[in-house]
């Protein structure tokens, strides 16, 4: 009988999307390092566009000085995905965004740009681009679809306010959206852990009397929710395991006793590997920071100066390419394939 | 340390012999059954009433060393050996204390080394070489530590607490099983005798040859021995050709077979079913599945709502997470095939 397979198995989350942290370390310095390869490359090869090798030097020197390692990677990248949630909240202010898709937009959004950089890199594909791209997808995939030009309308609106030069066209968004889906295998159905904590709450509720005590903790588990969604958890652990987690930082904080209804429910051998899973997540959880606008600033000016000139809209290389091409749809890469 | 762990919940008794005898008020066993030796941190014997005596108006020095000493710091040595009581209790004392683990150290060499530091102080401690400064550094060590001291010891708990309960389980699962052996061995006698019984009968009233009878009867106790087996172990191949050469009758045995091939049933879930159980009730913090709401999809009830949500919950709460060494044979391939893709 138990040669059945789990239903959560059959996940593309579950079988694509699982590393440990060594893996994913790993598969980043890697990324870093092919990306910077191809920094350097694309500046040579700049350089033959107009055959202006005099500021080849400077520019590969410059590039070089202000690379970014892939720890700093993540620090900008971290920004963009907070940025996400501030995005979130002001559509929902605008009425774009339906007030019960916005934990699973806002989620989907950030776990795919997450996915996004396990396979690419900043210095090809900035942040602050694909994080639009990303929240724009996220809405389509969690069924709060808006218009392209709804979405990109206030977007415009606030960088008229803040009076910067550069507006966001609607390509802008739109030509990244097939690489992106490219790089997420075309896999977009992402859990998140919000359902498995409303799950685990009715669940509770069988278990423990306190009902007010409970829900409390249960509102304040989606505090900590949100927090994961900016690890690597995600990664690592299930979303019933990092639900269950964020239950158990919350009962910690208003004093429930929630490993009793564990021991109750669950066979005790069970329970041991799932308490050093906790354990390690609600260490994860409570020891996570959020990189500063300060920091992401510094390193958002470091890498205007090593971006990728073969895939950056603004340079020689990359509009010499698109005139070859006549019209390019999107920025894909296949070509070079 | 587990040795007098199990002695302070009072599983070990104390060490004593016959011979044993006070060395300052020379009371013997041989007259004073009830009689407790007791030590303190000097490690020299005492019995308990010279305790009383020495120690009763507060701090005194021992009478053997002139050590000062208090009345709560003796206890019952467990061991015959002093200094086995003295290892095992600084070793206790200090894994307390350093009750670091592999998995809180980056390398196994760091957590050597670590081993190595723990080992140096209890042995300075044992063998009394540089003891004030081994004290000094404990201490340091204790304060700068805290938090992490507390969370091992609470993890250590929670471990103990669990192979506790999973002991516990196992014991019960074990006296079930026995029951039930002894109920499936009470079945069999009875029916062995019943059997017994009946053959008895029918030597007694029937008119047919004697050697038929006992023939019939005994395929019919075979049979029903079998039968009863069945529920433990699966039956063996030889049954069928065993009976065919007995020559009984079969329309009984078919029912074993068709456990053995259950009936397809097309509806059935390809998934391993999840034990969960509703309540009537829920507290749903989703408005659209309160109590009392109607519905505006077809076909979803409430109930099946909360069977889904919940199972969602318990699905892969129990899922290991990847290990590094199955990550190169899974992950990794599939991976990093699709990281090629879009960039290189």
């Amino acid at each position: 009988m138990t040669d059945k397979p789990q239903l959560y198995e059959q996940a593309s989350q579950y079988r694509h999307w699982r590393f440990t942290r060594e893996s994913l370390d790993k598969l980043r310095a890697a990324n870093n390092e092919r990306g910077i390869e191809r920094v350097l490359r694309g500046l040579r090869e700049e350089a033959h566009v107009d055959d202006d090798h005099s500021m080849l030097e400077t520019r590969v020197s410059e590039a070089t000085n202000n690379l970014l390692t892939p720890a700093e990677e993540l620090e900008l990248i971290d920004y963009y995905l907070q940025m996400i949630k501030v995005y979130a909240q002001s559509y929902r202010k605008n009425g774009l965004l339906k007030p019960e898709a916005l934990d699973n937009v806002k989620a989907t959004a950030i776990n795919f740009m997450k996915r996004f950089y396990l396979h690419n890199v900043v210095f090809d594909y900035p942040p602050k681009s694909i994080m639009l791209t990303c929240f724009y997808l996220a809405t389509k995939v969690e069924n709060a679809f808006m218009k392209i030009d709804d979405f990109v309308r206030p977007l415009q609106a606030a960088e008229t306010k803040r009076g910067s030069k550069v507006q966001t066209k609607n390509e802008d968004i739109l030509e990244l959206e097939f690489v992106v889906i490219q790089s997420l295998q075309f896999e977009l159905a992402v859990h998140h852990p919000y359902r498995a904590a409303y799950g685990l709450y009715l669940e509770m509720q069988a278990y423990i009397n306190d009902a007010a005590l409970l829900k409390d903790v249960f509102d304040r588990s989606h505090h900590y929710i949100d927090l994961s969604l900016f690890t690597d958890l995600v990664f690592l652990y299930q979303p019933p395991q990092i639900a269950l987690g964020a239950f158990k930082l919350a009962a910690r904080e208003k004093d429930l006793d929630i490993d009793t209804y564990l021991t109750q429910r669950f066979d005790a051998r069970l329970l041991e590997m799932l308490f050093t899973v906790l354990d390690d997540i609600q260490d994860t959880v409570s020891a996570f920071k959020n990189t500063s606008q300060k920091d992401a600033q510094v390193i958002d000016r470091k890498l205007i100066l090593c971006r990728n000139p073969e895939k950056n809209p603004s340079s020689k290389l990359y509009k010499k390419k698109a005139a070859g091409q006549g019209d390019v749809p999107y920025v894909s890469d296949s070509d070079s394939d | 340390m587990s040795v007098l762990q199990s002695a302070q919940k009072q599983e070990i008794p104390a060490f004593q012999t016959d011979d044993d005898s006070c060395p300052q008020c020379k009371s013997e066993r041989y007259l004073n059954n009830g009689m407790r030796l007791l030590v303190g941190p000097c490690y020299h014997r005492i019995c308990e009433s010279c305790v009383q005596q020495i120690f009763d108006a507060g701090p005194a020095p021992c009478p053997e060393c002139r050590r000062i000493l208090r009345k709560a710091e003796f206890y019952q040595p467990i061991f015959e050996d002093l200094t086995v009581e003295n290892e095992v209790r600084i070793r206790m004392r200090m894994a307390a204390t350093y009750n670091k683990r592999e998995e809180d150290f980056k390398s196994l060499k760091d957590y050597n080394t670590y081993l190595e530091m723990v080992e140096d102080l209890t042995f300075r401690l044992l063998y009394d070489i540089n003891t004030d400064e081994a004290e000094y550094l404990i201490e340091k060590y204790k304060r700068d530590n805290t938090a992490s001291i507390e969370k091992n010891q609470s993890k250590f708990r929670r471990e103990e607490q669990l192979q506790q309960l999973i002991s516990n389980q196992e014991r019960i699962k074990h006296q079930q099983q026995r029951e039930e052996y002894l109920k499936q061995l009470e079945e069999e006698k009875r029916e062995k005798e019943v059997a017994k019984y009946n053959l008895i009968n029918a030597l007694a009233t029937s008119d047919k040859d004697a050697k038929d009878i006992v023939k019939a009867n005994m395929v019919h106790l075979k049979k029903s021995s079998l039968s009863n087996r069945s529920a433990t172990q699966k039956p063996r191949l030889d049954i069928e050709a065993l009976l065919r050469n007995v020559g009984g009758d079969f329309d009984d045995e078919d029912i074993e077979e068709e456990d053995e091939y259950a009936p397809f049933d097309p509806a059935e879930s390809p998934y391993e079913p999840m034990d969960v159980e509703l309540r009537s009730r829920y507290d749903d913090p989703n408005p659209a599945f309160r109590q009392g709401n109607t519905l505006a999809a077809a076909g979803m009830t409430r109930e099946v709502h909360q069977r889904y949500v919940i199972e969602g919950a318990i699905a892969g709460l129990f899922a290991q997470p990847l290990h590094e060494d199955m990550v190169d044979a899974e992950a990794t391939e599939a991976n990093f095939r699709s990281a090629e893709s879009p960039n290189s």
